[in-house]
C-alpha cells in the first residue's frame, strides 16, 4: 500500500519561514492561519544554550486523536494515511483542536483579510466560504498529490505532485514520500539517519519524522 | 520532559466552560432528583430546573460552534466520539425527563436520572479524550468531573428541598460524603499533574485556586453541613450557604480548568531512534468500530 | 465572492520572473495568475540542478502578491501643498496627473541645469539615493541611463551604506583578491570559523542551501557571536564572544599559527611564491627596492642575496631578518631613501612580530573566550586545512584547502574592521587557503572594475608583482582637493577607487554629517541638492541618529520620491510618483556566474523580470518615466545613447550585432528590453541565437555553462605570476601618508584619527575602551553608565525593501524569536527586575527608544539585540507595530568613522524598565 509521510531534517532547517509562506500561498489560508509553520526553540542556560528550528503542523497520525473525537465524522483518514477534513460536515465545535497534541488545527470564525475587512483582489478571487467556521489544517496538499498521481507523477519527487512546503524549502530540509515503499526517498532517509517522532508516548503514530542527531534535553519548558 | 510553546488553548472559552459547568450540575441534579423523588416524580419546577441547567449549558456551547445550524451532524459519530454520546444522552434525556415530569411517570424519571449520570460521565470522557491538553487528558479528571458534578447536583437538590421545605437527611449525608470525595479527587488530580505531566503555567493556575477550592469550596461547606446535622435549627442557613459555596466552587474549578489551566502539550523533541521505523498502518484502513 | 464555484473554467497562467530584493539574487520564481489576478508564488522548477538552490526563492518574494495589491499603495502621483516640512507637519498631499508630476520634476531639473549641474561648491545639484545595497538599480528600467546622461550625480546621501554593509571587506577584499565580499567554497569546505557572520539569515537562497548541504556532509562551523543567531543555531559550536573583541581572538589565532605551530605545518610554498611574505621591509616602513628597477626585494636562500621579487629560480625566505647591501625605499610623494647594509625583516616576519604578545591567554581576558577554546579551534582549523592536497577541476590542478574564516557585518565595519579583515585573511594565507578549492573565495568586484558578473576580467598585472588596482589618486598632481560629492570620497577615502560606482563606497555618514554641520569644519557646509531623487530607500528610518536625519531632509528644496506607500522619508518629499513595482515591470538581468555571497553557479546568463499583471492603479514603469523626463529635459539623445551603451546592462551593439535604438526617437519599455534581450542572447550564445523579449517572456531565462574553475582566482594569479598583496600593506601605507600630506597641505586636520589607520599592519586596538572614550568625549557622559552593547541581527523575512509593511511578513516572521521586541539575557533581566513582555526603554548617548523585553538565554548578559529595522511612524501597517528602532540610537559622529569611511550600527546603552507586560 501507500502511506505518505513527511520528514523534516532539523540539521538543515534555518527557520526562514519560506515553507510557512509557501503553504499560505498554496492553500490560501487566512491571516493568522499557518498550516505549516516553523517554531524557534531554545533550551539550556547561558552560556550553554541550544537553539533550533522545527517545522510543525498536522502530523497525519496513523492513529489520530482528532478523528476519534470528531462528532460529525468531518475528520477522516485516507488509505494513504492523510488525515482529511470534510468542510461541509464540520460543525466547528473545535473538539479536534483541543484533541490534537500538535496544535495543528485552526478555525476562522469570520472572514478577515490581510489589511482589514476588505479583501485584496488576490484574496477575493481565492476566498472560499466553506472554510469559515470549520476546522482546517494541513492536508499534505492532497489535491496536488492526487492531481499529480493521476498524471503519473511521483509525490515528493515531482513538484506538481508534492506539497507546497516541500517544494519551497530552500534548505532542502523537507522531504515527502511513501514510507511503505522501502526504496523511496523517505524510507532511505530514515534508514540512514537518526530520527524521532514527536510525542511518541501518546501513541499517535505520526506520519511526520524529524531527522536529528542529538538526544532531547531533559527538563526544559517554555511558553 | 521537554516542551515548548505550551500556550493556552483559546477555542473553548467561557461558553464551552458553561457546558461543563451547568451541564454537569444539571445532569447530576437530574440524577439526584430521580433518587430523591423515587418512587414518585419530582415537582414540575424542580424537574424543569434540571433540564434548564443542562439546556443552558448546551445552548452556550451551541453559541460557540462555527456552524451552529449543522448541529445535527453532532450525532454522526457514536463509534468513538464522546461528544456524540453526550449529545445522544441529551437528546434522549430531554423528552424522557419532560414526559416523566409533566405526565408524572416515575419510570421515566428513573431513566432520566440514569441518562443524567450518563451525560455527566460523557462530559468527563470528553475532556479525557482531549489529547492536546495535559490537564484534561489526565485520567484523574474523570473522578474529579464526576464528583464535582455530583456535589453540585446534590447541593442544588438540597437548596431546592430547602425552598420546598422538605429537606431530606440522607441528602445531607450524601453531600458530606461527596464533598470528601471531591476533596480527594482534586488533590489526586493536582498531585498527578506534576511537572513533567503539565506545564508550569498549568500547575501555577491550579495552585492559585487550590486554597479557595479546598477550604472555601469544600472544607467549609463540609463543616457547615456537619454542624447543621448537629444543630438542626441552623440547617436552613448553613445548608444554604454550604450548597451555594459547593456549587460555585465547582463551577469556578471547571471554568478554570477549561479556560485558564488548559495549556497545550506543547512541542517537544523525542528520543532518537535509528534504522527503519516500524510502521503502524493508518487505523482507518479498517472500518470505524465502536470503542469505549 | 467565490471562485471555487465559478461556472467557467478559470484562465490560469504561470509567469516566470525573478526576485532581486536582496544582493543574494536574482532567484527565479513563477507567479500564478488566475483570470488576470496574481495569486501565488512558486519556485521555478525548471532550474533544478542548475540554480545552486534548485530554482527556489526565499520567504520574501512570497510577500510580493500582497505588495502588489496592498491597499495602502500610492495610487497616482501626488504633490505637497503644505510648504512647511517637518516631522509633525502634514504635507497636505493632493493627487495630480502624471503630466503635472513630470512637468514639476522636469522644471526643477531644467532649472538646475541652467545654473550648472554642479553648484558653487562643485557638488552635483542632482542627488540620487537608493537603498538595498544598490539592488534597486535593477528595478529602475532605463531610468539609470537617464541619470547617467544627466551628468554628475551625487549618490553619497546614503540610506545606510558603509554602516550596514561589509565595508572593510569591500575595500581590502577587492584589493587582495577581488573579493567585494568573501565566501567559503561551501560545497567543498570542511571547517568554518565565523565571527558574527549570519549566513543562514543573510545569505539568501543559495547561501542557505549550500550550507545545509555542507552541514549534511559533515562540515563544521564555529560561530563566535555575542548572541545565538539563526546561524549560530545550526552551528557546531556557539562561542559567546564579548562584543567588539573579535580582533583579539583572531590575533591570538595567528599567534598560535606563528608561535605554537611548526613552520612546515603552514603552506610554505604558497607563502613563498603567491604572497608578499618574502618582501623585505625598510626602516621607514616601505619595501626595500632595487635602486635600478625599483622592484621590491626578497631574500633568496639559494644565493644568500637580496634580489628582485620576480627573479626566477629563487627560494624566498619568508621569515627572518636579513642584511641588504644596497637598496632604496620609496615613500609618499616619491620621497626616497637610500640604504646600504641595511637590516630588514620580511613582511611575514613583521606580521609575526605584530602578534608576538597576542597570546590566547591575553585574548581570553579581553574576549571571554577561554584560551583552551581558542587553541582547540585553531588546531582543528589547522587539521582541516589539508595542506599539500590538490583537486583537479576542468583539467587544471589547484590546491585544496577546505577551511575558511568569515566575518559578520558589525565586525567588518567601523573601528576594528581593518584588524579583523586583515587577521582573518591572514588565517587563510598561512594555510594557503585563499582562492583555491574549498577555501575562502571572493564573489564579485565593484571597485576593481565594472564587470561585476565576472571578476576574472579584472585580474591584470600591476606593480610590485601584485594585481593592478586603482585607488583614487593621492599624489600632488592627481589628488582632487575639491570634493565633488558631498561625502568627498574622491578626496578622503581613496580605497574606493575611481570606477563608475566608486562614490557608493565613500562615507555616506560624512555626507549627512556635513549637511547637518557636524563634521569637516574646515570645508564649507555643502548645500542640499537642488533635486533629490529617492527610491526604495528610507534613510529617515534606516540611517543613524534618525531624529536628525528628518531635520536635515526638511531643509532640502525639492525631493522627488518614487513612492510605494507613505513612509518616513517621503514624508519630506515634494512630489510622490508611484513606480511599477516588482511584479509589474520588466527588466533583464544577468544570472549566475559568481555574484555576491554564495551565488556561485556552474552556468551564467540572463533572466527576465516581467510584469505578471499590468501595473496597479496609475503606477508606471520606470522606463516610461525615464522617457518622459528625457523628453522634457532635452536629454533624449544622450539618454538613448547611454541605453545603447551598457545603460541597460549590455551594449546594444558590438562585434557582429547591432540592436541599437534610434537615439532621436522615444522607445517604450517593450522596445528597449527587446533590444537588450537580443544583445544579451547574441552575446551569450556567441552569435548563434538572437532571442527577443517574447522569447524571454515565455522561457524566463537563458544560460550557458560557466566553469567552476572560474570561482577560483588562484589559476589566474598563478598563470600571471602574481602574488596576493599580503601580509604587509605597503601600498596602503604609502597612500595614507600621501593623503595625510594632501589634507594637511589644505588645512584639513579633522580626518587625522582616520588617517592614523593607514598602517602597513593593523595594530590591535581595544575597541571597548575606544568606544568608552569616544562616547565620553563626544556626548559628555560617563561610559560606565552605558554598560550594554546594543547590536542588531538580520531578519531574512524583512531585510531589504518595504517588507515591514507587508502583513504576511509580519505573520510568518513572528515565528522567529525577538522580532517583536528587544532580546535580553534572561538572567540579566531578572537582575534588573524585568520580566518577559515588560516595556523597557533603551537609551544611548544620543536618543532613546522603547520596546518590549524578550528574555532569552542565547545572548550575552552585557548585550541586547534589536532585530531588523522598525520604529516606523508613517508607513501604513508598520507604524502600528510599535517596535523599537536601533538606528535612532546610533550616534552619527565623525569619531566613529574608520579610515575607510565606515561605522557600525551598534552603540552603548543603558536600560530602564518602564512598565509591566
Amino acid at each position: 500500500m501507500t502511506r505518505y509521510v513527511m520528514i523534516a531534517d532539523l540539521n538543515r532547517c534555518v527557520g526562514c519561514q519560506t515553507c510557512t509562506a509557501a503553504c499560505k500561498h498554496t492553500n490560501d489560508t487566512a491571516p493568522g492561519v499557518m498550516w505549516r509553520k516553523v517554531i524557534d526553540v531554545e533550551w539550556g542556560e547561558y552560556p550553554d544554550v541550544e537553539r533550533l528550528f522545527m517545522p510543525v503542523g498536522c502530523q497525519h497520525c496513523a492513529d489520530p486523536p482528532c478523528m476519534h473525537v470528531c462528532p460529525s465524522t468531518a475528520t477522516g483518514q485516507r488509505e494513504d494515511g492523510i488525515v482529511t477534513i470534510d468542510y461541509d460536515l464540520c460543525i466547528g465545535c473545535s473538539y479536534c483542536v483541543v484533541a490534537c497534541p500538535y496544535q495543528a488545527r485552526y478555525k476562522v470564525d469570520k472572514p478577515h483579510f490581510a489589511y482589514g475587512d476588505t479583501p485584496m483582489e488576490s484574496e477575493e478571487i481565492r476566498f472560499d466560504e466553506k472554510r469559515i467556521g470549520v476546522a482546517q489544517k494541513c492536508t499534505f496538499c492532497s489535491d496536488r498529490i492526487d492531481a499529480g498521481v493521476e498524471k503519473g507523477l511521483t509525490p515528493g519527487i515531482d513538484p506538481d505532485a508534492t506539497p507546497g512546503c516541500v517544494n519551497a524549502c530552500i534548505a532542502d530540509a523537507l522531504s515527502f514520500g511513501d514510507i511503505e515503499d522501502e526504496n523511496s526517498n523517505v524510507s532511505e532517509l530514515l534508514a540512514e539517519n537518526s530520527w524521532f517522532q514527536m510525542h511518541e508516548e501518546l501513541g499517535t503514530e505520526t506520519g511526520f519524522y524529524y531527522l536529528y542527531d542529538q538526544e532531547p534535553p531533559e527538563e526544559t519548558e517554555s511558553e | 520532559m521537554n516542551r515548548f510553546y505550551t500556550v493556552l488553548q483559546t477555542c473553548w472559552d467561557w461558553r464551552a466552560a458553561a457546558n461543563f459547568m451547568f451541564g454537569g450540575t444539571g445532569s447530576a441534579l437530574m440524577l439526584m432528583i430521580a433518587i430523591a423523588s423515587y418512587p414518585e416524580t419530582p415537582p414540575l419546577l424542580l424537574g424543569l430546573t434540571a433540564l434548564a441547567f443542562i439546556g443552558l449549558g448546551l445552548f452556550m456551547v451551541w453559541l460557540e460552534i462555527g456552524r451552529p445550524w449543522r448541529f445535527i451532524h453532532t450525532y454522526f459519530h457514536p463509534q468513538t466520539s464522546w461528544m456524540t454520546r453526550e449529545a445522544s444522552a441529551a437528546i434522549l434525556l430531554f423528552p424522557i425527563a419532560f414526559v416523566g415530569i409533566v405526565f408524572k411517570i416515575p419510570a421515566m424519571i428513573t431513566l432520566a436520572g440514569l441518562l443524567g449520570l450518563l451525560f455527566l460521565y460523557c462530559q468527563a470522557r470528553i475532556l479525557l479524550a482531549s489529547k492536546g491538553i495535559p490537564a484534561w487528558r489526565e485520567p484523574t479528571i474523570l473522578p474529579l468531573i464526576i464528583s464535582t458534578g455530583l456535589v453540585e447536583g446534590t447541593a442544588l437538590l438540597l437548596l431546592s428541598l430547602l425552598i420546598l421545605d422538605s429537606i431530606q437527611g440522607w441528602a445531607l449525608y450524601l453531600l458530606l460524603a461527596l464533598l470528601a470525595v471531591r476533596i480527594q479527587s482534586w488533590n489526586k488530580y493536582r498531585k498527578q499533574l506534576t511537572a513533567g505531566k503539565a506545564s508550569k503555567q498549568t500547575l501555577s493556575v491550579l495552585s492559585s485556586i487550590h486554597t479557595s477550592t479546598i477550604w472555601l469550596g469544600n472544607v467549609l461547606p463540609l463543616i457547615l453541613v456537619a454542624i447543621s446535622l448537629m444543630v438542626p435549627s441552623l440547617t436552613v442557613m448553613l445548608v444554604c450557604i454550604a450548597s451555594i459555596l459547593a456549587v460555585l466552587s465547582g463551577w469556578y474549578m471547571k471554568f478554570t480548568i477549561i479556560t485558564r489551566a488548559a495549556q497545550y502539550q506543547g512541542y517537544s523533541l523525542g528520543k532518537l531512534k535509528r534504522g527503519r521505523p516500524t510502521i503502524k498502518p493508518p487505523v482507518r484502513r479498517k472500518p470505524d468500530r465502536f470503542v469505549f | 465572492m467565490n471562485a471555487k464555484t465559478a461556472k467557467k473554467p478559470a484562465d490560469i497562467t504561470k509567469v516566470s520572473t525573478y526576485c532581486y530584493q536582496c544582493v543574494n539574487g536574482p532567484d527565479l520564481l513563477t507567479v500564478e495568475v488566475i483570470d488576470g489576478v496574481a495569486t501565488k508564488v512558486e519556485p521555478n522548477f525548471d532550474l533544478k540542478g542548475e540554480h545552486p538552490a534548485d530554482g527556489k526563492v526565499c520567504v520574501k518574494p512570497f510577500g510580493l502578491i500582497q505588495k502588489l495589491y496592498n491597499p495602502h499603495r500610492i495610487k497616482r502621483p501626488m504633490k505637497r501643498t503644505n510648504p512647511k516640512k517637518g516631522r509633525n507637519e502634514d504635507p497636505g498631499w493632493v493627487d495630480i496627473s502624471w503630466d503635472e508630476a513630470l512637468d514639476i520634476v522636469a522644471e526643477k531639473m531644467n532649472a538646475a541645469r541652467a545654473k550648472g549641474v554642479q553648484d558653487e561648491n562643485g557638488n552635483p545639484r542632482l542627488a540620487l539615493t537608493l537603498g538595498g545595497a544598490a539592488t534597486p538599480f535593477k528595478y529602475m528600467g532605463s531610468f539609470p541611463a537617464l541619470m547617467f546622461a544627466w551628468g554628475p550625480i551625487d549618490q553619497s546621501l546614503g540610506a545606510g551604506g558603509t554602516v550596514k554593509c561589509y565595508h572593510s571587506e569591500h575595500m581590502f577584499g577587492e584589493l587582495w583578491h577581488r573579493a567585494f565580499t568573501v565566501l567559503p567554497d561551501t560545497p567543498r569546505c570542511e571547517y568554518i570559523i565565523s565571527f558574527g557572520n549570519n549566513i543562514d539569515a543573510s545569505g539568501g537562497v543559495t547561501g542557505v542551501r549550500r550550507h545545509a548541504d555542507a552541514r549534511s556532509r559533515g562540515m563544521k562551523r564555529i560561530q563566535f557571536e555575542p548572541h545565538l543567531s539563526v546561524t549560530g543555531a545550526s552551528a557546531t559550536e556557539w562561542v559567546p564572544i564579548k562584543a567588539k573583541t573579535d580582533s583579539a581572538v583572531l590575533f591570538s589565532m595567528l599567534h598560535i599559527l606563528f608561535y605554537e605551530t611548526p613552520i612546515d605545518k603552514l603552506d610554505v610554498p604558497f607563502l613563498k611564491d603567491r604572497t608578499a611574505s618574502p618582501y623585505l621591509v625598510g626602516p621607514n616602513g616601505f619595501y626595500l627596492r632595487d635602486p635600478e628597477s625599483k622592484k621590491p626585494l626578497l631574500w633568496d636562500n639559494n644565493t644568500n642575496k637580496a634580489v628582485a621579487h620576480d627573479t626566477t629560480g629563487t627560494d624566498p625566505a619568508i621569515l627572518g631578518s636579513f642584511t641588504v647591501d644596497n637598496a632604496i625605499e620609496v615613500g609618499a610623494d616619491e620621497e626616497t631613501w637610500s640604504h646600504q647594509n641595511i637590516e630588514a625583516d620580511t613582511g611575514l616576519e613583521k606580521a609575526k612580530q605584530l602578534v608576538a604578545d597576542r597570546t590566547p591567554e591575553w585574548a581570553a581576558e579581553i574576549s571571554d573566550v577561554p584560551a583552551e577554546t581558542i587553541r582547540r579551534i585553531t588546531n582543528e582549523y589547522l587539521a582541516h586545512a589539508h595542506i599539500g592536497e590538490t583537486e583537479e577541476i576542468d583539467g587544471r590542478v589547484i590546491p585544496f584547502r577546505p577551511v575558511c574564516t568569515v566575518l559578520g557585518k558589525s565586525v567588518n565595519n567601523g573601528w576594528g574592521g581593518y584588524e579583523c579583515v586583515w587577521a582573518h585573511t591572514m588565517m587563510q594565507v598561512l594555510m594557503g587557503a585563499l582562492e583555491v578549492s574549498g577555501s575562502m573565495l571572493g564573489s564579485t568586484t565593484h571597485l576593481a572594475g565594472d564587470t561585476d558578473w565576472d571578476r576574472s576580467l579584472t585580474v591584470d598585472i600591476g606593480e610590485d608583482g601584485f594585481m593592478s588596482h586603482t585607488f583614487t589618486p593621492t599624489s600632488k598632481e592627481g589628488w582632487n582637493d575639491a570634493p565633488i560629492n558631498r561625502h568627498a570620497q574622491d578626496c578622503i577615502t581613496p580605497m574606493a577607487g575611481k570606477n563608475m560606482g566608486a562614490q557608493l563606497f565613500g562615507s555616506t555618514t560624512l555626507a549627512w554629517l556635513r549637511l547637518q554641520e557636524r563634521a569637516a569644519e574646515s570645508w564649507p557646509k555643502p548645500n542640499p541638492p537642488d533635486i533629490w531623487f529617492v527610491y526604495k530607500a528610507n534613510p529617515a528610518i534606516s540611517f543613524s541618529e534618525t531624529d536628525k536625519m528628518g531635520d536635515a531632509m526638511a531643509k532640502f528644496p525639492f525631493i522627488a520620491a518614487f513612492a510605494y506607500t507613505f513612509d518616513e522619508t517621503n514624508h519630506y518629499a515634494d512630489v510622490l510618483m508611484p513606480e511599477a513595482t516588482d511584479l509589474e515591470s520588466d527588466q533583464l538581468l544577468r544570472l549566475g556566474g559568481t555574484h555576491y555571497f554564495e551565488n556561485h553557479w556552474e552556468s551564467e546568463g540572463w533572466a527576465l523580470r516581467q510584469a505578471v499583471v499590468p501595473p496597479q492603479h496609475e503606477a508606471k514603469d520606470f522606463s516610461w518615466i525615464a522617457n518622459e523626463l528625457a523628453r522634457r529635459t532635452g536629454l533624449l539623445e544622450a539618454y538613448n545613447s547611454v541605453i545603447n551603451g551598457a545603460g541597460c546592462g549590455i551594449p546594444l551593439q558590438g562585434e557582429g550585432y547591432d540592436f541599437s535604438l534610434d537615439v532621436t526617437k522615444e522607445h517604450d519599455q517593450e522596445e528597449i528590453w527587446d533590444a537588450v534581450c537580443k544583445a544579451a542572447s547574441f552575446d551569450l550564445t556567441a552569435g548563434k541565437e538572437t532571442l527577443g523579449l517574447e522569447w524571454f517572456r515565455e522561457h524566463g531565462y537563458k544560460t550557458r555553462p560557466y566553469s567552476r574553475l572560474n570561482w577560483y582566482l588562484y589559476p589566474l594569479i598563478e598563470d600571471k605570476g602574481l602574488r596576493f598583496e599580503l601580509p604587509y600593506q605597503e601600498r596602503y601605507f604609502r597612500m595614507g601618508k600621501e593623503l595625510a600630506n594632501r589634507l594637511h597641505e589644505t588645512g584639513v586636520h579633522w580626518w587625522d584619527r582616520q588617517l592614523a589607520e593607514y598602517e602597513p599592519l593593523p595594530k590591535w586596538m581595544d575597541l571597548n575602551k575606544l568606544w568608552d572614550e569616544l562616547i565620553e568625549k563626544n556626548h559628555n557622559v560617563k561610559a560606565a553608565d552605558y554598560p550594554f552593547w546594543l547590536l542588531t541581527g538580520r531578519s531574512m523575512q524583512y531585510a531589504w525593501g518595504a517588507n515591514v509593511g507587508i502583513q504576511m511578513m509580519k505573520e510568518v516572521s513572528d515565528n522567529v524569536f525577538g522580532h517583536d521586541g528587544i532580546i535580553i539575557n534572561a538572567g540579566k533581566a531578572a537582575e534588573l527586575g524585568i520580566s518577559d513582555g515588560d516595556e523597557i526603554e533603551v537609551t544611548s548617548p544620543v536618543a532613546s527608544t522603547r520596546g518590549i523585553a524578550r528574555l532569552r538565554q542565547g545572548v550575552r548578559p552585557d548585550v541586547i539585540i534589536m532585530i531588523a529595522q522598525f520604529g516606523q511612524w508613517k508607513m501604513p501597517f508598520a507604524k502600528d507595530l510599535k517596535r523599537p528602532n536601533l538606528n535612532k540610537l546610533v550616534p552619527m559622529n565623525q569619531d566613529y568613522i574608520d579610515g575607510s569611511g565606515s561605522s557600525i550600527d551598534g552603540t552603548k546603552i543603558y536600560i530602564t524598565r518602564v512598565g509591566a507586560a
